[in-house]
């Protein structure tokens, strides 16, 4: 096949960051391309560059041999390129079909053919597998229909080099099964992918050739069938041997309960019944950890065990006492951390300086203050402490949260909640999402730890792998419900697969 | 690893550079948007015939020129130093007040009040007494909004805005009727008693304590909001309330003190203004300046101490700008011009900055 794409020489400075550092990427016509590397790699650079959305310091761009300038997204289009965002960038209020073609619309004379789009649509979506339903607004639609639909949006303007920039990071497993199904299709009618994954388990699925690439360079570009698992993290981390965090379960001692939910019903934002009559024990020493599809009450529980939520009904005990409905103080005081799901909206204040995210939850405490003063250099030598104890990069404490790094902002979060070493319960909520590999082991080892000392930990996790990697026990949950699942085996991934997908209900 | 410690030094010294010349680009800022506005200010000037620099030079004359103009300047900027922390402790606790103009004027009422009401008090203990109850009145003026916020959810922003009306109408009706004094033609009440009255300086300018007074308070502001913790609780509500909520930070509890010490400093701005400049409540005494506090704190981007030169320049305009209009007869409206165009660039540049950081990189 002949060359596709050539990205050149390419450059690119950030203020005090060099995101691609002369990064050569050639990829052949009809290939699928992985592009991996931790967070700040320069991936995503690297791809906004060839749509467009960057532009390149340095460097030159072939695109099916020619060379061209892609200063824009519309020239990129042009040329063929599309790009399938992370976060989806459609109009909630209308239709499929509607977003599809969104731009570029049919039309006869001035008016629009609502019926030419729909068959545009469906013509596309049955050449490819892509199913969607082109009358349904997107807004109702599934996060996997709403990323096949960015898919069609992109085929419909004719691209056939097609980006996908985590594709996989929404997806459930067998949504995830459905999206490669897809792209293969798209692969053998010639489409060349590009696609940008943390997930070395899907790279290793899915491609053809893998490009890692690590601060701002390309480390190398490998055979996907000729390289290993192993082999792939040592090029992204750029370590002789990685540690991968994995759960000594022989070694874990299970104690008494220190968490206990009886038939807890929550209700969601718009009052409607989200967690339903749940019921579950978390035991000292033990990782417990709930997987499921997000948005099947596990927010809602995690924020009424934390006391941020009301508990309609039920109750929930740490370590015998009720806690159900006191204050989000009170329950901290009690001897519960809680890593939010949400880490920039609730896990920091994004404007607030280092050291004051640091003390968000002791500068109360007579250790940091007098009746009316804060003590600021007690504040100030227990937060040297936290983040060099927990590994946060940051160059200064006086400096905002928010000029951190993904990974260090939620060490930081974790050295908050886990740094004053007295909680009984860890409520951890996608502890790791998004976070880069180096990143993600050390956050699930501080979770370890914490268990092996006697907490307990209440794992949410919308990625499998993670759960698996890290708890004791797994139970699913799926619209507002719990299925125990029981220790982790074998068969364990299969099992809650099927359940999380409801296909077992 | 040297090669680490070297990169290590490098981005230090980058950082440093980056630190200054951050620090520089916010003058530079302020100096262009003030050049910029000044530029549209001549513009209108010339356009009506006058000449600009003529005009410019009697405005700084006004302002600053000679000792007396520096003290009437000082003096007219401690009733915007005040507002302006009155406001400073509102927005950075998230309480949207916009009720600074009508709790000052609930304040100086009290002031004066207090001021003409109680014979015999050693002078500095009436003062500290009018000073105490026009914070209190304030502060209450303050309270109705904030509980319609905390208790229902009402925004504050519409209700405290209402609440100016209702201040300014009742002390109209009070110095109206019960309150008439016949010693003014204007509608005001009597005249405060000497012991009330805050001592000047100079001969010929009311340039009075209440300025030394309001340094002080910019002082107290700072420690209260950066060195307590109720100040820390204040300022993390303000930030990011969802972050306050969850680390457990007492949010409503917080709203409600930042509403009422934000009341309790315009009520004081209140007071400064009639124990040091009119000696008595007069109706439509105030010419906006709750309103020019809250244009000052956001010159000041919420920080107390640069409340102090942003409000001085604003008191400099204004006072240059009666000069302006003997020497040269250009109106003082003219400043309102300038100071929209100020106004202008620097709701736009919050507002940008908070586009840009909605957007990823």
């Amino acid at each position: 096949m002949a060359e596709a794409v050539a990205m050149l020489g390419i450059t690119k400075q950030f203020p005090g960051v060099l995101a691609n550092d002369d990064v050569d990427l050639v990829v052949e016509g009809g290939e699928i391309r992985a592009i991996v590397g931790e967070n700040g790699a320069g991936k995503t650079t690297l791809m906004r560059i060839l749509y467009g959305l960057e532009k390149a310091d340095k460097g030159t761009i072939r695109v099916k041999g020619e060379e061209v300038a892609i200063p824009n997204a519309r020239t990129a289009i042009a040329l063929g390129i599309g790009m399938v965002h992370q976060h989806f960038k459609m109009v909630p209020s209308f239709t499929v079909a509607q977003n599809v073609v969104l731009g570029m619309e049919p039309h006869r004379g001035v008016l629009y053919e609502e019926g030419q789009s729909r068959n545009d649509v469906l013509g596309l979506s049955s050449r490819y597998g892509l199913v969607v339903e082109p009358d349904r607004r997107i807004m109702d639609a599934s996060v996997g229909e709403q990323q096949r639909v960015e898919i069609l949006r992109a085929l419909y303007r004719k691209a056939d080099i097609l980006i996908l920039d985590e594709p996989t990071a929404v997806l459930t497993d067998s949504e995830t099964e459905e999206l490669f199904a897809i792209l293969r299709r798209l692969a053998q009618d010639g489409l060349t992918i590009l696609f940008i994954s943390h997930k070395l388990r899907e790279v290793l699925a899915i491609s053809d050739n893998t490009t890692v690439m690590r601060n701002g360079r390309v480390v190398g570009t490998v055979r996907t069938a000729q390289t290993t698992s192993d082999e792939l993290s040592e090029m992204i981390i750029g370590r002789a041997s990685l540690e991968s965090a994995s759960r000594d379960r022989a070694a874990a001692k299970v104690g008494e309960a220190v968490l206990d939910l009886e038939g807890v019903c929550v209700h969601d934002a718009r009052g409607l019944l989200a967690v339903k009559s749940v019921s579950l024990q978390v035991r000292s020493g033990e990782i417990l950890g709930i997987a499921g599809v997000e948005g099947n009450g596990q927010l809602e529980l995690a924020e009424a065990i934390t006391g941020l939520r009301p508990t309609a009904e039920g109750r929930i005990a740490l370590l015998g006492n009720e806690i159900q409905n006191l204050s989000v103080r009170q329950i901290r005081e009690a001897g519960v951390a809680h890593i939010p799901a949400d880490r920039y909206a609730m896990g920091v204040s994004a404007d607030a300086l280092v050291w004051e995210n640091l003390c968000g939850t002791s500068y109360y405490e007579e250790e940091f203050s007098g009746r009316i003063a804060l003590s600021i250099d007690s504040i100030l030598s227990n937060a040297r402490v936290l983040i060099k104890e927990f590994d946060v990069r940051t160059p200064t404490l006086h400096c905002p949260a928010r000029n951190l790094s993904g990974g260090n902002l939620q060490k930081l979060v974790v050295a908050r909640e886990l740094g004053a070493e007295r909680a009984q319960l860890v409520v951890a909520s996608q502890p790791t999402r998004g976070i880069d590999i180096a990143g993600t082991e050390a956050i699930r080892s501080m979770l370890m730890d914490y268990a092996s000392r006697g907490a307990g930990v209440l794992l949410i996790s919308a990625d499998l792998d993670e759960i698996l990697a890290i708890s004791d026990r797994v139970v699913v949950m799926y619209e507002g419900q719990l299925t125990e699942v029981g220790t982790v085996d074998a068969s364990t991934r299969e099992r809650v697969g099927r359940i999380m997908t409801g296909a077992d209900l | 690893m040297t090669a680490r410690t070297e990169a290590e030094v490098v981005t230090d010294t980058s950082r440093l550079r980056a630190m200054l010349s951050s620090a520089g680009l916010q003058l530079l800022n302020y100096a262009l948007i003030l050049l910029l506005a000044l530029g549209v200010g001549a513009l209108a000037i010339a356009a009506s015939g006058k000449d600009p620099v003529a005009a410019y030079q009697a405005l700084l004359r006004g302002a600053f020129g000679s000792v007396r103009a520096l003290a009437n300047t000082l003096d007219r900027s401690t009733v915007m130093i005040l507002a302006g922390l009155a406001a400073v402790l509102a927005f950075s606790t998230s309480v949207r007040n916009l009720g600074i103009e009508g709790q000052l004027y609930m304040g100086a009422f009290i002031a004066a009040w207090v001021g003409f009401g109680i014979d015999g008090l050693p002078s500095l203990l009436h003062i500290v007494l009018a000073f105490v109850a026009s914070a209190i009145a304030g502060a209450a003026w303050g309270l109705v909004p904030i509980l319609l916020r905390t208790r229902w959810d009402v925004d504050e922003i519409v209700t405290s805005l209402m609440f100016n009306y209702i201040a300014t109408f009742f002390t109209a009706y009070l110095v109206a009727f019960p309150f008439k004094s016949d010693t003014t033609i204007l509608p005001g009440t009597d005249p405060i008693n000497a012991t009330a009255k805050l001592p000047r300086f100079i001969r010929g300018s009311p340039l009075s304590v209440g300025f030394p007074m309001a340094l002080v308070l910019v002082v107290v502001v700072y420690w209260f909001l950066f060195r307590t913790k109720q100040g820390y609780e204040l300022r993390m509500v303000g930030m990011n309330p969802r972050f306050a909520a969850y680390a457990g930070l007492p949010v409503k509890r917080s709203a409600l003190l930042g509403m009422l010490l934000s009341g309790a400093m315009a009520g004081v701005g209140g007071a400064s203004l009639i124990l040091g400049f009119f000696g008595r409540f007069i109706t439509q005494f105030s010419l906006g300046y709750g309103w020019d506090g809250i244009v000052i704190s956001l010159l000041a981007k919420n920080n107390p101490i640069a409340v102090i030169p942003a409000a001085i320049f604003y008191a400099g305009l204004a006072n240059g700008s009666l000069e302006m209009q003997s020497a040269t007869q250009v109106p003082t409206m003219l400043v309102s011009t300038v100071k929209g165009v100020i106004m202008f660039i620097v709701t736009a540049q919050v507002f940008l900055r908070h586009l840009a950081r909605r957007s990823p990189r």
